[in-house]
């Protein structure tokens, strides 16, 4: 990207950071820390999901595997928690290689039925392993921030969102990722001018599952206690694919866009609407499918583009 | 264009109204999603209350406003919820939320920000071992529920084996430990635990499994309608073990003994109460009828738990004389309170030590039959399938 | 010994029995996802729909459940039908992903439409056939309502089977799913195919509604768990095709109840998704797919 867009968004998120000296409630700062959470898993979904044009509905697997493994290789192992943090990643990469090996192979629908099944054989053994895991009951993770938790854990998000966004944008162009939209637009064309379609979606989904685990872990410390429905539940992965599709996939600001328009719209409707606030998201889902085909930012890129075209 | 939808975004949860006129209580239930149907109970328990309290003036001279947030049926909602009704409405305390995993996901967010968290009717042990101050448990827990059924199983007969059947969520899989615990203790042996996944049409080889055990007694942890298809399919197995105990929930719901449930084959079943229609706690009758007349049925004990919530929060409110959470909080410590739920006493952990019924189904109805002192009838044995008719 | 043969038929007997219901399901997403690739989330939502209105005519008319699917099944052909105007066909030219989203929303207003309508309660059917047990022999016994299913659906089994292979509805269904292309150009009205399509595929979903009230129970969220499961149950059989998903339906019944008898309930889901995930690897297109996946 152009070194005056790099600039306005470092400027962009520099200023996000100081959000917290305007708003001090808990309630806030958690609203705004799931804004960017789900940015950043957005924006990490989309180098998948978008790049390469593999719906994947099964990223909470990443989610979950980043949640555990912060929380197991502390509780069970007496591993310190930034190592055990790092090493949840690492599962998750390690997860990404026989999940993607497997997933690849299949087109479309079939990809992302696949997807599914990985992450819930993933949350049923969970569940089925209590002795490991804590099941259902619940497993304590430990406490990243020990002060002022809202505020650490929003500029982490914050930070977690940036550095998914940078990464977005140093591979959307880069060989990599021409190499990844390629592969979106015609698979076969692009394998015969020799792209290594297998190891290229390998490792963007290798990238992906990283960005999500460290998300998945954050969380986890945030909320100090986690079971397999909520960490490793398909509910997760619809919500990170909805914000991404949604807002836009394939573009850069997507993700945040839809992040920020749906996480804090099922907020508002859950305090406006009451029992009712799923039927007035499912409504706002639909329509936005019906009417902005492209994703909000596509969308709006669109009728940008179509305005300012020359006559 | 990205930041201008940023600060929107954060300005405009900027919204706390101030109003004096009303004691604002914050309470955080699963009003959709999974539990919506307890959710809604407890909402119903909540609103008997709020009539009875706001006829008698309300506390501190001021009508109750109940604040509900729904959880969603999921622990980091209900997190969400604690923040937003301490930081946003500035609620002094909170009563909730369903299910023991949302429960205990709020413990530390409550204990954080130093408000008091009354707990209808989360069951699992774990909620009451974070030593967290805040906390307070009105039902009685899982362990207690072990300790019940085998004390009544060690004076009728005391038999030797025990099969547990439970369903693969937080309820089943805290229940299912503590009696493996407590059984083992007790020098039982524990032939056969078996988790299933919940709501699912067909148990029958999970029961084959389970005779294929011969246990002497089955222990079940399991929603209503679970409980209904589990009885049903036991009898097509043929699983006749001396008793068919359970943890109450499924097996002690309204409608488990009727037709709406699983009639017939409720028959001779073993629970736990938490509280009946039929309880002898004074208040409990009329609790039944309002409730009824609200709703048209019968409440749960859930629905029981969230009514004494509420009657407890207000009555330590009024012993405060205060709307500050740390005084509210030392009030609730000291209750001493008698409601149709039962007498109401925290110790220092914050658990009331509720007294667990046990009952048997018999002629289609709850009869308590332990412990002694409560006991109405006799228990009757439980005849095999076959001798059934 | 012996006691444990017995033991082992009558799981898979059961589980011939419960994967009948699950056949059903699967078929009609085999019917919906074969003609126009519609990855439908909201099947079990439709599921859901049936069930309630199979038991809205037992609660407040009477009418016996296994008399009821029919009316279910009406009313479902009729909101596939509409759905499918509506909805589906305006995004029908767009990518798998806004057609997932769609239908993941269409789930979301189903399931909080229907508990605001009708509340969060849970509802049970009751009815005499539900105590009648067939015994044969001294080691086995089968519930009757799930034999009286397991009929319905053979029947509608081969009926659905019979009307994609014979009629000419049926023909243009396989030249849509073949290539769509191809037979627009043959003159076949493909839109309005494919609303019918949809429309029998729910249909059917209606027909399973009603055969599961009496043995299972209603609540808002029912038919999640389903839509799943009828993926899998596609996917094995084979992309499109009926009588993969039929068949597929109930092996994983039978699969289902022996890994509940050897291994634990609670594994059975877990083996479920194994073995999707072991054909997608070995065998994308399913037992009985031809088509390219």
């Amino acid at each position: 990207m152009t070194r005056r867009r790099a600039l306005l968004a470092a400027a962009g998120f520099g200023l996000c950071l100081l959000v917290p000296l305007v708003v001090s409630q808990d309630y806030q700062l958690n609203v705004l820390f799931r804004v960017f959470l789900f940015a950043a898993l957005g924006l990490a979904w989309n180098l998948v999901g978008g790049y390469a044009g593999q719906l994947s509905l099964g990223h909470a697997a990443f989610f979950g595997i980043g949640a555990y493994g912060l929380t197991l290789f502390h509780q069970k192992l007496g591993i310190p928690v930034g190592a055990a943090l790092v090493l949840g990643v690492l599962a998750a990469v390690a997860a990404a290689l026989p999940i993607g090996r497997v997933a690849f192979r299949l087109r479309g629908p079939y990809f992302a039925l696949a997807t599914i099944a990985f992450a819930e054989v993933l949350r049923l053994s969970a569940k089925n392993l209590h002795d490991l895991t804590g099941g259902d009951v619940g497993a304590q993770a430990p406490a990243l921030f020990a002060t002022n938790p809202s505020r650490w854990f929003y500029w982490s998000a914050v930070a977690l969102t940036a550095l998914a966004f940078a990464v977005t944008a140093l591979t959307a162009r880069s060989r990599f990722g021409y190499s990844l939209q390629a592969i979106r637009e015609d698979e076969d064309t692009a394998l015969a001018c020799g792209i290594d379609a297998a190891r290229t979606k390998l490792l963007a989904l290798a990238i992906s599952a990283a960005l999500t685990a460290l998300g998945g872990a954050l969380y986890a410390s945030l909320f100090l206690y986690i079971v397999p429905d909520q960490v490793l539940a398909i509910d997760i992965s619809n919500e990170i694919a909805i914000v991404a599709m949604l807002g836009g996939a394939g573009t850069l600001i997507g993700p945040i866009v839809g992040a920020v328009l749906l996480e804090t719209a099922s907020e508002l409707f859950k305090n406006v609407f009451h029992e009712a606030h799923l039927l007035i998201y499912g409504v706002l889902i639909v329509l936005v499918v019906l009417f902005l085909p492209e994703g909000i930012v596509g969308t709006v890129t669109g009728w940008w583009r179509r305005r300012t075209k020359a006559p | 264009m990205l930041l201008v939808v940023l600060f929107v975004g954060a300005a405009c949860k900027g919204r706390a109204p101030e109003e004096a006129r009303s004691f604002r209580i914050g309470v955080i239930t699963s009003l959709t999603g999974a539990a919506a149907a307890f959710g809604q109970a407890h909402k119903n328990g909540y609103t008997v209350a709020l009539a009875e309290l706001n006829a008698r003036g309300g506390v501190l001279g001021k009508p109750i406003e109940i604040l509900y947030y729904d959880d969603q049926s999921k622990p980091d909602q209900a997190v969400q919820g604690v923040a937003k009704l301490v930081d946003q409405d500035h609620v002094p305390i909170i009563l909730g939320a369903f299910s023991s995993e949302n429960t205990r996901a709020m413990i530390p967010a409550v204990t954080q920000k130093r408000v008091p968290l009354i707990m209808p009717t989360a069951t699992a042990d774990n909620v009451m071992e974070s030593g967290s101050p805040w906390v307070f448990r009105i039902c009685a827990g899982s362990s207690a529920y072990a300790g019940a059924t085998l004390d009544f199983l060690k004076n009728n007969g005391a038999p030797k084996t025990l099969a547990i059947v439970y369903e693969n969520t937080n309820f089943g899989q805290a229940n299912a430990g503590s009696m493996k615990t407590a059984a083992t203790a007790a020098g039982m042996t524990v032939v056969a635990e078996e988790g299933y996944q919940a709501s699912s049409p067909d148990y029958k080889a999970l029961l084959q499994r389970v005779l294929a055990k011969e246990p002497e007694v089955v222990y079940f942890a399991s929603y209503l309608l679970d409980a209904t298809t589990l009885m049903r399919q036991s009898e097509q197995v043929g699983l006749s073990p001396k008793y068919f105990t359970s943890a109450g929930t499924g097996f002690a719901a309204a409608e488990f003994p009727t037709e709406k449930g699983a009639g017939k084959y409720a028959e001779y079943t073993v629970s736990l109460a938490q509280w009946l229609p039929t309880a002898k706690w004074p208040g409990s009758k009329e609790f039944d009828d309002a409730f009824t007349k609200l709703t048209g049925a019968h409440p749960a004990y859930h629905a029981a738990e969230a009514y004494a919530a509420l009657i407890v929060a207000a009555d330590a409110i009024n012993r405060a004389k205060s709307d500050q959470p740390a005084a509210i909080a030392d009030a609730i410590r000291k209750t001493q309170l008698t409601t149709p739920f039962g007498p109401v006493q925290f110790d220092a952990k914050g658990q009331n030590a509720h007294q667990v019924l046990v009952t048997q189904v018999q002629g289609g109805q709850y009869k308590i039959v332990w412990p002694a002192d409560a006991a109405e009838v006799k228990l009757v044995p439980t005849p095999a399938w076959s001798e059934r008719h | 010994m012996e006691a444990r043969l017995w033991s082992a038929l009558q799981a898979v007997l059961n589980g011939l029995l419960t994967g009948s219901l699950y056949a059903l399901i699967g078929m009609g997403m085999a019917l919906i996802f074969g003609v126009m690739r519609i990855v439908n989330f909201a099947h079990g939502a439709f599921l859901m729909l049936g069930m309630y209105a199979t038991y809205v005519l037992f609660d407040r008319l009477g009418v016996n459940p296994y008399l009821g699917f029919v009316a279910a099944a009406a009313l479902l052909f009729v909101v596939g039908v509409l759905s499918y105007q509506l909805l589906l066909r305006r995004i029908a030219e767009r990518s798998d992903f806004m057609q997932i989203l769609l239908t993941l929303g269409v789930s979301l207003i189903l399931t909080d439409g229907v508990q605001l309508l009708f509340g969060a309660d849970y509802h049970q059917v009751n009815i005499p056939l539900l105590d009648v047990n067939l015994h044969l022999g001294r080691h086995i016994s089968l519930n009757a309502p799930w034999l009286l299913s397991f009929a319905i659906t053979l029947a509608l089994a081969v009926g659905m089977f019979l009307f994609v292979m014979k009629s000419r509805f049926g023909r243009a269904l396989r030249a849509i799913a073949q290539n769509r292309y191809a037979a627009s150009l043959m003159g076949i009205d493909v839109l309005r195919t494919q609303a019918l399509a949809f429309g029998l595929g729910l249909a059917a979903v209606g027909v399973a509604g009603g055969l599961l009230l009496p043995v299972f129970y209603l609540y808002p969220g029912v038919g999640d768990q389903f839509t799943l499961k009828a993926f899998v149950i596609v996917v094995l059989g084979g992309m499109g095709s009926i009588e993969g998903a039929a068949i597929a339906g109930v092996v994983l019944g039978v699969v289902e109840s022996l890994t509940s008898l050897y291994w634990g309930n609670e594994w059975a889901l877990v083996v479920d998704f194994a073995i999707f995930l072991l054909v997608l690897s070995l065998r994308p297109s399913g037992l009985f797919g031809s088509q390219r996946v």
